[in-house]
This record gives C-alpha cells, structure tokens and sequence, in this order.
C-alpha cells in the first residue's frame, strides 16, 4: 500500500462564472480504520484564496504550517496580499525543494485574484509540478472517481449556487465508492464579495 | 551474481492479458441498454480500434464482456453454444434469468483458473421488465439497475450511482420518490454516450467507438430509436422482443 494512501482522503477545487469552489471529505484513518471524521483538509491562505492538502495527514499539517510561514513573510515584506497564481508557484517551489524526499501531499489550489477578479484553481504533484486546469482539479484516493463524475458534471460558467450543486454532488458520489475517503465533507464557494462555507449531510459509512 | 549469492532465476508465464475497455448496462422498465466501446490495448499500445465486446446472445439477451480478450470470446463462444444446446432441447430461447444462473455455474466451474471476465448481462425478463445482471470472474453475481465494468468502472461506477441510482438526490418536497430502473430510453441513452465520452477524456485505455445495444420488450413503442440510427438486428422469433444497435464515434488520441 502507498504511503499516499495511509490516511486517506480527498480533495477537489472547480471553476464557475466569476467564481471558484474548493471542497474536502472529512476522514481521516490509519489505513482502513476511521480515526477522525473532522479532519479538514482545505485551508484559508487569504480572505479569496484557499488551499487544499491531500496525501499523508502528517505533512498536510506540516506543510498547512510552513505555508503560513512563508504567506506570513510575503505580506509583511511586500506589504500586501498574495495573488493565487503566485501562491501556486510558492507551492511549487515549496515542494520541489524536497525534490528527492518529498512530502506526500498533492496540492489543490482555489482562489479569486484580487487585481483582475478572475478565478484561479491549480494543483500539483508531490514534487511541485503545476496543472493550471480551466475546468476542475482533483486529488487525493478518491482522484479517479472524481474525475469520472466531474468530466460527466461539470459545465463552463456556472453560478455560485449552482457551481456549489455540482462540487458538492462530485465529491459526495466520489467518496460514497471510496472506503478510504467520506465521512461527511466541507464546501467553499469563493466569489469576490464573499465566501460560502457548507458542511455537507453525507452518508457516515 | 551482483550480490554474490547464488540463486536460481525463475521464469514464469503468465497465462492472462489485461486489454483495457469498458463496458455499462442500464435496465429500464421495459427496455435495457448494454453498451461497450471498441479500443483493444495492451499496456500502452492500442491493439485495434475496432473490437466488439457487446454480443447479442437471444432475441431478450446481450451480453458485455470485458477483461482478458482470448478469455472473453472463449467464454462468448460456450455461452452461444450452450445457449443453442438449450434452444435444440427445449425448442424456445432460453429465458434471461436461466442464462444469467447459466453464466454462474460456467464461471464458478473454472473456479481455480478463472476466466478473467467481467460479465455484465442486459436483456428482458419473462414477465417483461428489463434487467441488468452482473458477475464477477468466478460467477458471484447480482440483478441490479445498472452497472459499470472495465477499465473506467472507477470513473463511471459514481456518476452511475448519481444518475441511475439518484444517490445524494431528495426529490423536491410533495414530489413523487425516485425510483431506479424506470428512466425513459431518451434519458438513459444521453447518460450513457455521457459516461463514455467521460471516461474516454481521462482514461487512456478507453475510446474510438461506442456500441450500445437496445433491447426491447415486446409491443413496445420503438419510435424513440429511429431518431438515433438505431439499427435493427433481425430477430429469431420476428414479433416478441427486439434488439437494436446505434453506434457512436469516441475521440481516438
């Protein structure tokens, strides 16, 4: 078994018209065994722009931390806020670093740019690789499954009530065929003025 | 020897293939649908971008078969035979859910060197209904709504799940409940080509052509088919249940 799939879990990041949904199951296990059902893998990195961590829960935390850090020291020393697309190349950079001894996390990205308003979703691989997808990314051990309904879900400009159906349902289908991913799930939808947070009724088994 | 310890090399032959594909059924309530594509791979080469693996056995039944290709037309071909042997004895075609306990008793007798395939079988039951039964390699097997089987049943299984099955859906309030494997054909056949042209988009081993097989109980209404190309395969017993063929280009890269 992978080291990817010790803990388990799932995360998946959409784009809408004029806005962005970053969303996460809530497992977290040592291998088949439940451990936590409030492990929530999507962070605030800025009041439009989230981050989401998939892979080993260790490193989800370690990493969580050193790119509080390293946003932290972005913004005092250009005395502003980080913009999504530069974020993702800090994520990159962050991983690649660890070219040779990776942390085993993959990194979804979701955010709003605060200069030109427009949507920004991302991820990468273990080792900093971006996919600056215009659709939808995925990650995580329910990655296949996610990919099948979003490709079959998913359309171009939806609004944010409707950008929230279709994640919610993409990632809820997703995990419900997944043993290592579920246990309840969290939903953002990002839009320039403000950010949706849903919990979502999912099934518990 | 490099780590200076003498050891014999074992050479062992490996008697299964994995060809790639995928195959879904779909049950209505008076029709079921049984579709494949038609790409044949091993590991990353594409063997042929025309193989059929969706078979129609009787004038009620058709059967999708997917895994290792050689095991998967030896298996087609004893199901025909068998099924003929059937037709000679008892002079009627044989009923769907005999083939389908048929199909376990063959899998399950190569139980310690099984035939890698899976088996989903489509078709009308006697009382009229339509039906979808799959099976595992060694004949474990279950009558279900719909199924997906192959390479991308990972990636269509869920979407399936939330179509088919409306899992993670309430209806509206003072709404009738969803009741699966009573969907209209002009929904089901959409959801169908949706899930392979899904499937072709991320998996590799996944696309070039599509074949969905229509069988449909008797007396019913078939207009629905006509504006589709649907193509009608002649029956044995003209006037009780029908089968049709429509087929579909999938992206090729």
């Amino acid at each position: 078994m992978s080291i990817m799939d010790y803990n388990g879990g799932s995360v998946l990041a959409m784009k809408g018209k004029n806005c962005v949904a970053i969303a996460s199951d809530l497992r977290l296990g040592n291998q088949a065994m439940t451990v936590a059902m409030n492990f929530e893998k999507v962070f605030p990195v800025t009041d439009c722009l989230y981050l989401g961590l998939a892979g080993l829960a260790s490193d989800v935390i370690t990493l969580r931390e050193r790119f509080r850090y390293r946003v932290n020291m972005y913004t005092i020393k250009e005395e502003r806020q980080i913009e999504p697309a530069t974020f993702a190349q800090l994520v990159s950079s962050t991983l690649y670093e660890k070219r040779f001894g990776p942390y085993f996390v993959e990194p979804v990205i979701a955010g709003i740019s605060k200069k030109t308003g427009e949507p920004f979703i991302a991820a990468t691989d273990v080792i900093g690789c971006l996919n600056f997808a215009k659709d939808f990314v995925v990650c995580g051990t329910a990655s296949d499954k996610l990919f099948g309904v979003a490709e079959g879900l998913w359309e171009p400009d939806l609004e944010p009530e409707d950008l929230f159906e279709t994640i919610s349902q993409t990632l809820m289908n997703a995990v419900d065929r997944d043993a290592f991913s579920g246990w309840g799930a969290i939903v953002h939808v990002i839009t320039p003025e403000k950010v949706i947070t849903r919990t979502l009724k999912a099934r518990m088994d | 020897m490099a780590d200076g310890h003498q050891h014999p090399i074992e050479h062992r032959f490996n008697p299964y293939a994995e060809n790639g594909g995928t195959v879904l059924a779909i049950a209505g309530a008076d029709f079921a649908v049984i579709a494949g594509d038609t790409r044949q791979t091993e590991g990353y080469s594409i063997q042929t971008r025309y193989a059929p693996k969706v078979f129609k056995l009787t004038d009620r039944a058709v059967l999708a078969v997917n895994g290792f290709q050689a095991d998967c037309s030896e298996f087609v071909k004893r199901v025909m035979q068998r099924i003929e042997w059937y037709r000679h004895a008892h002079s009627k075609q044989m009923p769907l859910k005999a083939i389908a306990r048929m199909i376990q008793t063959m899998l399950y007798g190569k139980r310690f060197f099984p035939y890698y395939t899976y088996n989903i079988l489509g078709g009308i039951e006697e009382d009229g209904t339509g039906a979808v039964y799959s099976f595992d390699p060694v004949g474990s097997y279950e009558r279900e709504a719909c199924r997906a089987a192959g390479a991308a049943s990972s990636l269509i299984q869920p979407f399936l799940d939330n179509q088919i099955y409306f899992k993670n859906q309430t209806p509206a309030p003072g709404a009738a409940p969803f009741v699966p494997g009573n969907l209209p054909i002009d929904v089901v056949l959409p959801i169908v080509i949706d899930s392979f042209t899904s499937a072709t988009e991320r998996h590799i081993e996944v696309g070039d052509g599509l074949e969905m097989f229509v069988v449909v109980a008797k007396g019913r209404d078939v207009s629905q088919l006509a504006s589709l190309n649907a193509e009608e395969i002649p029956a044995t017993n003209p006037g009780e249940e029908r089968v049709f063929i429509v087929r579909r280009e999938l992206k090729k890269d």
